[in-house]
């Protein structure tokens, strides 16, 4: 597992609002151990039994938190990062969806100048089976063991962990990177983390159309990475010029095809599966090779 | 969102980048009463790129030839924007032209895209330098930009202090692109901007106050049902299949497209209902994509994760009472599935739980279906 376990305490970035609200109840039943929630103006109130802090410094100072959820509003995300950051937070999980690009661009600024990791924008958030879920993940698809996940999308995400989960794959650490152009954590620094890490056997890539993200990881597993990689990438389908939902997912000047992402992956033997319950079967057969070797 | 040259140039001109002087017109007559001399400058406004190549833009040496032109050129279609007017404009001589831009990049963040020829196409050009912009903004950067591009003494300073303000209107307005092609050096030594375009990001526009209202007059080239969901809040793609699909996910959505046409299938269109909705949402998708007269069967993916399964049961039992007759195939999983099934336990439609027996479902019904 990677970033997240049963010990990570997590503050939550707008606990008190209706999606964050919600989801503040899903985490703590699912066993995160989030400490407070911040929200300016509501200091001192009781969001689903955590306390409410009115400052990320006081929250911070108060639960000694160095991971933090944001679950605010587009347009306040990037101060509530920056404040984030400026408290003392390592690892900052952006929820929010259509944060406009400029601001993400600001607070990726910010998280490289501060040494810290930033997951999303745009994302479902990262979870470790059993121990720790941050963000808006269905928790009970997912079951512990040797699976990493590193995706761009959500559903598809839970579509993918879920044909794992039936098939008897359990997951060590899963993170949505997330959909939009310009993020955080990207796939090169979380496949160096799961290679390195003792409990994950085999990495599942989810990517898909737009920029050139895939193709740049796939020169990378080609030069650095030891543990086998599947990869699946979405929007084959996807006529060019069209953003297809996501921000990022556009086909543009004849860039970013799901053909050149799958070429370069499988020029770096890296194998794409065609469905997800395909993913499932590969990664089996990859474990059982492994058992053998 | 795409704005019109025009638009662009008032933009532009608010932020001190100097532009020719200009009138808009939309009717021939209202040519007579435009006093730049001739030869002149006759421009099709167009949310569509190509626009010189396509014929849109005419230089009439006289009132008579202008009249000619510019009936013509109000006919026009251009990518399949039609023109809405004409932005006319005095011939200028040019000594030099240059490219300039800014925009987001996706490894890099804003950076400076420029070149010392203009009137290009950019994508195509090999005579073009990227300069990462650093944050915060400083005005000497405009300055290293112009160096970079080989510019010397007054032209340096002007086209620095153009990329200074370009940068600034882009941070501002929070564009996806700022551009000027070409940005020219007249004969005189004066720099101006001669060609404008913007992009407005999309996710930005509500907190842009300029913009309030202007999205529904810059949705060109969307098709009548793109620009409904899109103003419901839904993003929808249309294709030339027979396959409905709605989702919710991006990822998901595009997945299940490719299945379908891997299986042997033809997706109508791209529909992602979003993470969260709830049943109007799911009602006004099912209805938008029932409305293409292509479409024969429509296939339903919904994974539960944010969204309740039951929200989208109550949605489908309102479409099935007021479309009895349409063919469905509808894969529900997740969050409340249970209350799903109890909701939908009397509509006689029958919920399949795994993804490939779904696609392979909907295909074999789209080639029997009426």
């Amino acid at each position: 597992m990677i970033l997240v376990n049963k010990d990570t305490k997590v503050i939550v970035q707008g606990a008190t609002g209706k999606m964050g609200g919600t989801h503040t109840k899903r985490m703590l039943d699912y066993g995160t151990k989030l400490v407070a929630g911040v929200t300016p103006g509501r200091g001192g109130e009781k969001a689903h039994g955590l306390p409410v802090y009115d400052t990320m410094a006081e929250a911070v100072r108060e639960t000694g938190a160095e991971t933090s959820v944001i679950f605010v509003p587009p347009y306040l995300a990037l101060d509530a990062g920056i404040e984030a950051l400026n408290a003392g937070i390592k690892l900052l999980v952006v929820i929010t969806e259509g944060i406009p690009p400029q601001d993400t661009a600001k607070l990726v600024h910010y998280v490289n100048e501060k040494n810290a990791y930033l997951i999303g924008p745009n994302c479902p958030g990262i979870i470790t089976p059993g121990e720790c879920l941050i963000g808006i993940l269905p928790g009970s698809i997912f079951k512990s063991g040797p699976v990493a996940m590193i995706s761009k999308s959500g559903t598809l995400t839970y579509e993918i962990a879920l044909a794992l989960s039936d098939a008897g794959l359990g997951q060590s650490t899963c993170v949505g990177i997330g959909g939009d152009p310009i993020k955080g954590l990207d796939y090169q620094t979380l496949l160096t983390l799961f290679d390195k890490d003792p409990a994950t056997q085999a990495i599942v890539l989810i990517g898909e159309i737009g920029g050139n993200a895939e193709e740049e990881a796939a020169e990378f597993i080609k030069a650095n990475i030891k543990k086998p990689v599947v990869a699946f990438i979405a929007g084959q389908t996807a006529p060019p010029g069209k953003r297809m939902g996501h921000a990022g997912a556009i086909v543009s000047g004849g860039k970013g095809t799901a053909q050149s992402k799958i070429e370069a992956l499988a020029a770096a033997n890296v194998q794409v599966a065609s469905t997800p319950a395909e993913v499932a079967k590969t990664v089996g057969e990859k474990l059982k090779q492994l058992t053998k070797a | 969102m795409n704005l019109y040259e025009y638009e662009a140039k008032q933009i532009f001109s608010e932020f001190g980048i100097p532009v020719p002087p200009s009138v808009r017109i939309t009717k021939i007559e209202e040519l007579s009463k435009v006093h730049f001399g001739y030869p002149l400058t006759l421009k099709c406004q167009v949310l569509s790129g190509g626009r010189g190549k396509a014929g849109g833009i005419k230089f009439p040496k006289s009132l008579n030839e202008g009249k000619e032109i510019a009936k013509d050129l109000l006919k026009l279609e251009i990518g399949g924007s039609k023109t809405q007017s004409l932005l006319v404009e005095p011939r200028v001589n040019i000594a030099q032209e240059l490219y300039l831009a800014v925009t987001l990049d996706r490894n890099k963040g804003p950076i400076f895209i420029a070149s010392a020829e203009g009137g290009i196409e950019i994508e195509s050009s090999h005579n073009v330098l990227t300069m990462p912009i650093p944050y915060p903004y400083h005005p000497f950067v405009g300055r290293e930009l112009a160096e970079k591009l080989q510019l010397k003494g007054q032209a340096l300073v002007k086209v620095a202090d153009i990329a200074n303000k370009l940068y600034k209107v882009f941070e501002a307005r929070d564009l996806d692109l700022a551009e000027i092609n070409p940005l020219i050096i007249t004969d005189g030594g004066d720099v101006l901007a001669l060609d404008g375009k913007i992009i407005v990001n999309d996710d930005s526009i509500d907190r842009q106050k300029s913009f309030a209202g202007w999205q529904e007059k810059h949705l060109d080239e969307l098709t009548q049902r793109e620009r409904r969901a899109k103003l419901t809040g839904l993003n929808l793609v249309e294709l030339d299949g027979n396959i409905g699909i709605l989702c919710n996910g991006a990822g998901l959505t595009m997945a299940t497209m490719d299945m379908v046409k891997s299986f042997g299938g033809k997706p109508a269109n791209f529909l992602d209902v979003g993470g969260g909705s709830d049943q109007d949402k799911t009602l006004a998708a099912l209805d938008i994509v029932n409305e293409n007269p292509d479409v024969k069967v429509i296939l339903l993916n919904i994974l539960g994760g944010i969204t309740a399964c039951d929200e989208v049961a109550n949605a489908l039992v309102k479409f099935i009472k007021r479309n009895p007759n349409r063919t469905l195939v509808v894969r529900l999983r997740g969050n409340n599935q249970d209350l799903a099934e109890k909701i939908l336990a009397d509509s006689g439609l029958k919920l399949i739980p795994g993804l490939e027996d779904a696609v392979t479902e909907a295909v074999k019904k789209s080639k029997t279906a009426a």
